[in-house]
């Protein structure tokens, strides 16, 4: 079992690095002149050679990419143009509101995604699982930020139960993350119906309900068990596609995350930011990924571990 | 000379088994979720081509007068901030959808269908490096990868479906390559090489067109995403640039006056949740339709 979970923590060296190759990437691929980018435009020739020589841009990108690798491996992911601030500094500060808001609505969207698809699939064909399912097909065809807007309209403006934007209280963590969940649930829930599906079709199945076991008996403690394996690894990959939501949710609820920290700095063409931002996603999506590998080994004896 | 002419029409039945396509086109219509989504698919369709017929108003007609107005009769959706008549830059709006939707898509389809193709006719070393790249970026969120790309080249229409090819490309190739690589032991093709065929022939005239049942499935699942993609980086304003009437910067613009003029964000909304609805019922459908397994 740890050889199988190092194995996949080496795996993920080299995604890591191919990250990091498009992130040096960005900064040189973008119109303009790195320096004006950095600095701006009304600037002496003397100063653009002094910032040009300290960015290193009189070396060859390989040996410019050896440096900024050696350098975000230090943790030093440079300084924010604007804030004029290490941009690891600014991203601590704010990944905590990111991680809030991602965790909850992954509780929020399992909570509900798992039982109604269990119960969708059990009850195949009723009026259970067609509002189940009609309910996940309406989730899942709305656009996020327009939930969110929605749900900001009713229950912040008009009808006042929850402050309209910012960070600090539960109270400001409900709508982001219920608007989050629940369309994150339509998606999960249709998985996890198709996935109880397959497994109640199974030669097992038939075997225990002609055992006589209890229908009960036969989807709890049979079904539910085998139904749960492709739904917990896609715990994992979830986090990444919500980490990734989260980026424009934040920016509907003004909340103070890395993904407004991105956007803002997008439009105020703080590169360092974007670059740093961005890694520091990455590596969160990987790592959920890779949690999606490893629960499904723990769940699943067939998988071997080597 | 009636009674035999029956008589064929049921030998010829009884002989020839219905087609697949045709089996297949007959559960499709009967699923009524089916003929929904596909009539709200061709509504758009027709909305996007007849827009300048259809919108009553331009869709950047400056009115400052009649600003923020609700909706009535006039103006069936009501004005923004800018006097402008939503229900006509609305209806703009579905070119931007579609076009994006579907240039989006067909890259990514092209590309993807390539590369899977390649990876699972030829194995080895080229499937192997093929299917890294592929598993690295299907794990990743679109929207994510989509900043990115447009936060490098610069917020544009154009930016928005390059991007979106660049990330929806692995959900075809991992589809493809799985095809190709239960075709490629079939006899049929077998029979091609023995027949001195080159691999490009068997690959695109002889194999492809047996795995595109479940790409052509596959795309009418992408164009919603792309299509609420499109719309997540217009609300961001990394898309659409004004005064391009797309649905998610119309939801921007109508954000700061959510409370006085809440039209301007429900009513595009409302219309991406349609259409993409449309898309899910009709995929879906589809889906089902081409599954054997489903077969009553």
């Amino acid at each position: 079992m740890f050889k199988y979970i190092l194995k996949k923590l080496i795996m993920m060296i080299p995604i890591l690095i191919g990250a990091t190759i498009i992130v040096f990437l960005m900064l040189h691929l973008a119109p303009g002149d790195p320096v004006h980018l950095i600095v701006g435009p009304n600037i002496t020739p003397e100063v653009y050679d002094q910032i040009y020589r300290s960015l290193g841009l009189d070396q060859p990108a390989v040996v410019q990419y050896f440096k900024f690798l050696r350098n975000v491996l230090q943790g030093n992911l440079g300084n924010s143009i604007l804030q004029r601030r290490p941009v690891m500094e600014i991203i601590w500060q704010r990944l905590p509101v990111t991680l809030e808001l991602s965790l909850a609505a992954l509780l929020i969207s399992f909570a509900i995604a798992i039982p109604a698809g269990v119960l969708a699939a059990v009850k195949r064909n009723t009026i259970t699982d067609y509002t189940c399912m009609t309910g996940a097909l309406i989730g899942m065809s709305m656009p996020t930020f327009w939930f969110g807007l929605l749900l900001l309209y009713f229950f912040a403006y008009k009808g006042g139960y929850f402050p309209v934007s910012g960070y600090g209280t539960w109270k400001h963590l409900v709508l982001p993350a219920f608007a989050m969940g629940l369309t994150d649930a339509a998606v999960t829930a249709r998985m996890a119906r198709s996935s109880m599906l397959e497994v109640i079709r199974q030669d097992y199945i038939r075997t225990a309900r002609s055992k006589g076991l209890a229908e009960k008996v036969v989807i709890y403690q049979h079904a539910l068990k085998n139904a749960l394996i492709p739904i917990i690894t896609l715990l994992g990959l979830r986090i990444g596609w919500i980490m990734g939501g989260s980026v424009i949710l934040e920016k509907v609820f003004a909340r103070p995350g890395l993904g407004s920290l991105m956007v803002d700095a997008i439009f105020a063409r703080d590169y360092p930011i974007v670059q740093g931002s961005l890694l520091v996603l990455t590596t969160f999506i990987i790592l959920g990924n890779i949690l999606a590998d490893i629960l499904y080994a723990v769940v699943d004896p067939r998988i071997k571990y080597h | 000379m009636q009674v035999v002419a029956e008589k064929d029409i049921q030998l010829a039945e009884l002989a020839e088994p219905r087609s697949g396509l045709a089996d297949i086109r007959r559960r499709l219509f009967k699923n009524k979720a089916a003929l929904f989504g596909l009539s709200i698919i061709i509504l758009l369709v027709l909305c996007a081509i007849f827009a300048n017929q259809i919108a009553p108003y331009t869709y950047d007609e400056l009115v400052l007068p009649r600003m923020l107005r609700p909706p009535s009769a006039d103006h069936l959706m009501g004005t923004d901030d800018l006097g402008r008549d939503i229900f006509s830059r609305v209806v703009h709006g579905s070119r931007i959808s579609l076009e994006v939707g579907f240039i989006a898509v067909g890259l990514s389809l092209v590309l993807g269908t390539i590369l899977g193709a390649l990876a699972g006719y030829f194995g080895g070393v080229v499937d192997y490096l093929i299917s890294a790249v592929t598993d690295i970026a299907w794990g990743f969120p679109v929207t994510l990868l989509a900043i990115v790309f447009v936060a490098t080249m610069g917020p544009s229409l154009m930016s928005v479906m390059v991007a979106v090819a660049l990330v929806s490309w692995a959900g075809y190739a991992r589809l493809v390559r799985g095809q190709f690589l239960s075709l490629r032991e079939k006899e049929f093709v077998e029979a091609a090489r023995v027949l001195g065929m080159g691999h490009l022939r068997i690959i695109f005239r002889h194999i492809l067109p047996n795995a595109l049942a479940p790409v052509i499935v596959m795309t009418t699942l992408e164009l919603p995403k792309a299509i609420i993609v499109e719309a997540s980086l217009s609300f961001l304003g990394l898309g659409a640039q004004p005064p391009t009437p797309s649905w998610g910067s119309i939801i921007s613009s109508g954000r700061g006056y959510i409370l006085e003029a809440p039209w301007m964000v429900m009513f595009p909304g409302l219309m991406i949740m349609l259409v993409v609805l449309g898309f899910n019922l009709f995929g879906d459908a589809l889906r089902d339709a081409l599954d054997p397994r489903l077969k009553e």
